[in-house]
C-alpha cells in the first residue's frame, strides 16, 4: 500500500470551453488549493458576464442542430463520452482527491456515481418517447412528443466536484439541449478534465460549454433570457432566496437541491454490530461534507445500558478512524475544503460546548497519518446531550460532527426529525419490518433510508429533497431528469 | 499494516497476487519439467487480480461503508517469496502449497469481510478462493508424484 501518484503534476491552467474552444478569461483569477497539501494546483478563473453571454450565445447557436440530431445520434456521444470516463476512471478519481481532499474510495465511488448517469441517459431513445392514444373522438387521435427547450445553465458545489454536474448534464443533452456549466471555482479541476474528453468524444461545438467562476457567472445565467432552466445544488440561502426565486421571476424552470440536516435513528433492535460501520460513513464520509450526510443520531428507547452501549462502540471506532490524505491508502477521513470551512465547523463546536452539549470526542487538534499542515484538518467530534434547538442540533455545519441526541419511542424520534425545516436525508436502522415501514410513511424526507446510513438514489432514481433541502418540482438524475429537460407538445390531430 | 479501506484490500490483493506469480515463475525456471504447470499459475495470477480490481472499480460506491469494509494486516499473510537456490521440487512445491494456503485465507478472508458491501466484490475473492482450492488439489497430486 502507498500513497498513490498525484495526477495533477505543477500547477493546472484553468480555461473556460466555449463553443469548442479552450478559451482565457479576462477575469481575475484565483488559487485552487489541495486542502491536504497546501499546495496550489491550478489558477481558476472568476469570469465576467461578457463571457458567461458568449457561452450563452455559443449554446444557443448549437441548440437548433443538435436537437435534429436524433436522439439514438445523441446517445452515441453519450457512450463514446462514458467510454472515455471510463477509461480515465481512475486518473480523474484522483483528480477529485487532490482538489477536494476526500478519500480515494470515495473519490472513485463519486467517479463510478457520475458514469452510471451517463450511462442511464444513453437510454434516452427509449426515454423520452412519448405517447399516443387513438380515437379519443371519433376519427381524431391525440399524443405527446417530449421536446428540447433550448439552454440549460448548471451550478455544480465544492462537495462533489466531478459528479453534480452530471447529475443533469447527460441527461440535459440526450434529450437535445445544450448546455452551460458552471462548476465551484474552489474545484474545477474535475469538470475542465470532463469537458476535455468531452471535446475528445466529439460534441459539436457550443454543445457543451464550461464557464468557471462566482456570482457573477451565476447571476449572468440567471438573468439571461436565452437560459431556459437552472439546475443548482448548493446551500439553502443561495438555492432558495436567489436561484429558486431567480428563475420564477425570470421564468425559468429549474431544480435547486440544498441543504440539509439528516438524523439518523437508532432503534433498540438494529444489528449493533454492523451498524456501527455504517455510522462511521454516514457521518464522517467525506468529511461530513455531503447533503446526505448524518447530523444528528437520534437513539430511541429508554434502555441506559444499549444506549451507552451503543455510543461507547460508535467513540471507540471513531476514535480510530485515520484522518490524512486522501490519496494514501491508509485514510479513511481527508480534510475539509478549506481553512474557512473548518473554521466555521469549529465555530459550530464551539458553539454546542456553550449551550451545554457535552463532548464526548474532540476532534479540534486533528492528529493525522503523514506529514501534512493541519490547516483545513479535522478529526471526528461527538457531542451528547444535544438537543434539536441547539444551533449543532439544528443547522447544517457540514463537518465531521456527530450530535447525538435520545428519544423515548418511535413516535417522539419522527415528531424530532420532521421538526427540523430539512428534509433530504434521514434513516432509521432496525430489525423490525413494521417500525421501519412506520418510520418510512410518516419521516418528511426526500429520501429515507432503512439500514442505510448514506440514502444516495442511483442514477435511475431520482435524488429527492423536502421543506428546505429542495425547491422545484422534478429532480435531478433519471426519468425525472429527462421530463426536466423536456416539454410535452401534446398533438390532437384530425384529418377530414 | 492494519487494512480498513477497499483501496487498501485491493492493493493488498494486487501485492500479494503478484509475489505469488513471482514464485511461480522461479519455479518454472528451476524446474523445466513441470515448467507449463508453473507458469500457468504465474499467468492466472494476473487474472485474479483482474477479476477483483474489476469488480472493485465496477461497484465502488462512497455510499456504502468503503472507507470501513476491511479489518485485514499484510502481516498475516506472509509468504517465502525466495527459495533457497538447491531447493528440491518436492520442497518447493511444499512451499507453493503453503503460499496457496495463505492467499486461500486471503481471499476467503476478504470476502467475508466485503460480504454486506459489494456484491460483486465478495463474488470475486469467492471465486478466486475457489480457483485456489483447484490450485492446492493440483500441488498435492504433484507432491505426491514427486515422493
Amino acid at each position: 500500500m502507498a500513497i498513490l501518484e498525484e495526477p495533477v503534476k505543477g500547477v493546472k491552467e484553468v480555461k473556460n470551453y466555449v463553443n469548442g474552444e479552450w478559451v482565457d478569461s479576462k477575469g481575475k483569477i484565483v488559487d485552487v488549493v489541495n486542502p491536504a497539501t497546501g499546495k496550489v494546483i491550478g489558477k481558476c478563473p472568476i469570469s465576467t458576464k461578457e463571457e458567461i453571454d458568449a457561452a450563452v450565445a455559443a449554446a444557443k447557436a448549437a441548440y437548433p442542430e443538435w436537437r435534429r440530431t436524433t436522439p439514438l445520434a445523441r446517445s452515441r456521444y453519450l457512450f463514446r463520452f462514458r467510454q472515455l470516463l471510463e477509461e480515465n476512471f481512475e486518473e480523474l478519481s484522483r483528480i477529485q482527491t487532490m482538489e477536494h481532499g476526500k478519500c480515494i474510495d470515495e473519490s472513485r465511488g463519486e467517479t463510478r456515481r457520475g458514469i452510471e448517469n451517463v450511462e442511464v441517459a444513453c437510454g434516452t431513445p427509449t426515454l423520452m418517447q412519448g405517447y399516443y392514444s387513438e380515437d379519443i373522438a371519433s376519427g381524431i387521435d391525440e399524443w405527446v412528443i417530449p421536446t428540447p427547450l433550448g439552454v440549460f445553465g448548471i451550478i455544480g458545489p465544492f462537495n462533489f466536484p466531478f459528479m453534480i454536474p452530471l447529475w443533469s448534464a447527460p441527461y440535459a443533452l440526450a434529450t437535445g439541449n445544450t448546455v452551460v456549466i458552471k462548476p465551484s471555482s474552489e474545484v474545477p479541476l474535475s469538470q475542465t478534465s470532463i469537458a476535455e474528453l468531452a471535446e475528445e468524444a466529439g460534441f459539436p461545438p457550443g454543445v457543451y460549454n464550461v464557464v468557471n467562476g462566482g456570482r457573477t457567472v451565476v447571476n449572468g445565467m440567471l438573468e439571461h433570457k436565452d437560459i431556459v432552466g437552472i439546475t443548482f445544488v448548493g446551500s439553502t440561502p443561495t438555492g432558495r432566496d436567489v436561484i429558486y426565486k431567480k428563475c420564477g421571476e425570470t421564468g425559468k424552470r429549474v431544480i435547486a437541491q440544498c441543504g440539509a440536516k439528516n438524523f439518523i435513528v437508532i432503534m433498540p433492535d438494529c444489528n449493533v454490530k454492523a451498524t456501527i460501520p455504517a455510522m462511521m460513513t454516514s457521518f464522517f464520509g467525506n468529511a461530513g461534507q455531503r447533503c446526505l450526510s448524518g447530523a444528528n443520531l437520534l437513539i430511541v428507547g429508554d434502555d441506559d445500558k444499549f444506549y451507552k452501549n451503543f455510543l461507547d462502540q460508535v467513540v471507540e471506532m471513531t476514535s480510530k478512524i485515520k484522518v490524512g490524505y486522501g490519496l494514501d491508502e491508509r485514510v479513511q477521513m481527508g480534510p475539509v475544503r478549506d481553512k474557512d470551512k473548518k473554521a466555521n465547523i469549529l465555530q459550530y463546536i464551539e458553539s454546542g460546548i456553550k449551550e451545554g452539549a457535552k463532548l464526548i470526542l474532540d476532534g479540534r487538534k486533528p492528529k493525522i497519518v503523514g506529514d501534512y499542515p493541519d490547516t483545513c484538518f479535522l478529526n471526528p467530534t461527538i457531542f451528547e446531550n444535544v438537543s434539536p434547538t441547539m444551533k449543532i442540533g439544528a443547522e447544517e455545519i457540514f463537518g465531521p460532527v456527530m450530535s447525538v441526541m435520545r428519544a423515548k419511542n418511535l413516535d417522539q424520534a419522527i415528531e424530532i426529525c420532521n421538526a427540523n425545516p430539512f428534509g433530504n436525508g434521514d434513516a432509521i436502522f432496525t430489525q423490525s419490518g413494521r417500525d421501519a415501514r412506520y418510520f418510512l410513511y410518516n419521516a418528511e424526507s426526500g429520501n429515507v433510508g432503512i439500514n442505510i446510513g448514506i440514502v444516495a438514489p442511483m442514477a435511475f432514481f431520482p435524488f429527492s429533497g423536502m421543506k428546505d433541502s429542495f425547491y422545484g418540482v422534478l429532480h435531478t438524475q433519471g426519468k425525472e431528469a429527462v421530463r426536466f429537460f423536456t416539454e410535452s407538445k401534446v398533438v390532437i390531430q384530425r384529418w377530414f | 499494516m492494519e487494512i480498513s479501506t477497499c483501496s487498501g484490500a485491493i492493493s493488498l490483493t494486487k501485492e500479494l497476487e503478484n509475489e505469488s506469480a513471482k514464485v511461480y515463475q522461479e519455479l518454472a525456471q528451476k524446474f523445466e519439467k513441470d515448467k507449463d504447470l508453473f507458469l500457468a499459475f504465474a499467468k492466472e495470477n494476473g487474472k485474479f487480480y483482474s477479476q477483483v480490481e474489476r469488480a472493485y472499480y465496477g461497484v465502488i460506491t462512497d455510499a456504502l461503508e468503503g472507507c470501513f469494509a476491511f479489518n485485514l494486516n499484510s502481516e498475516d499473510y506472509q509468504f517465502k517469496k525466495i527459495l533457497p537456490k538447491d531447493i528440491s521440487l518436492s520442497n518447493a512445491v511444499a512451499e507453493a502449497l503453503k503460499m496457496e494456503e495463505v492467499m486461500l485465507r486471503f481471499c476467503q478472508t476478504a470476502a467475508e469481510q466485503s460480504k454486506h458491501l459489494m456484491a460483486d466484490v465478495p463474488r470475486a475473492f469467492t471465486l478466486v478462493a475457489k480457483k485456489r482450492n483447484e490450485r492446492i488439489f493440483k500441488l498435492k497430486e504433484l507432491i505426491e508424484k514427486t515422493k
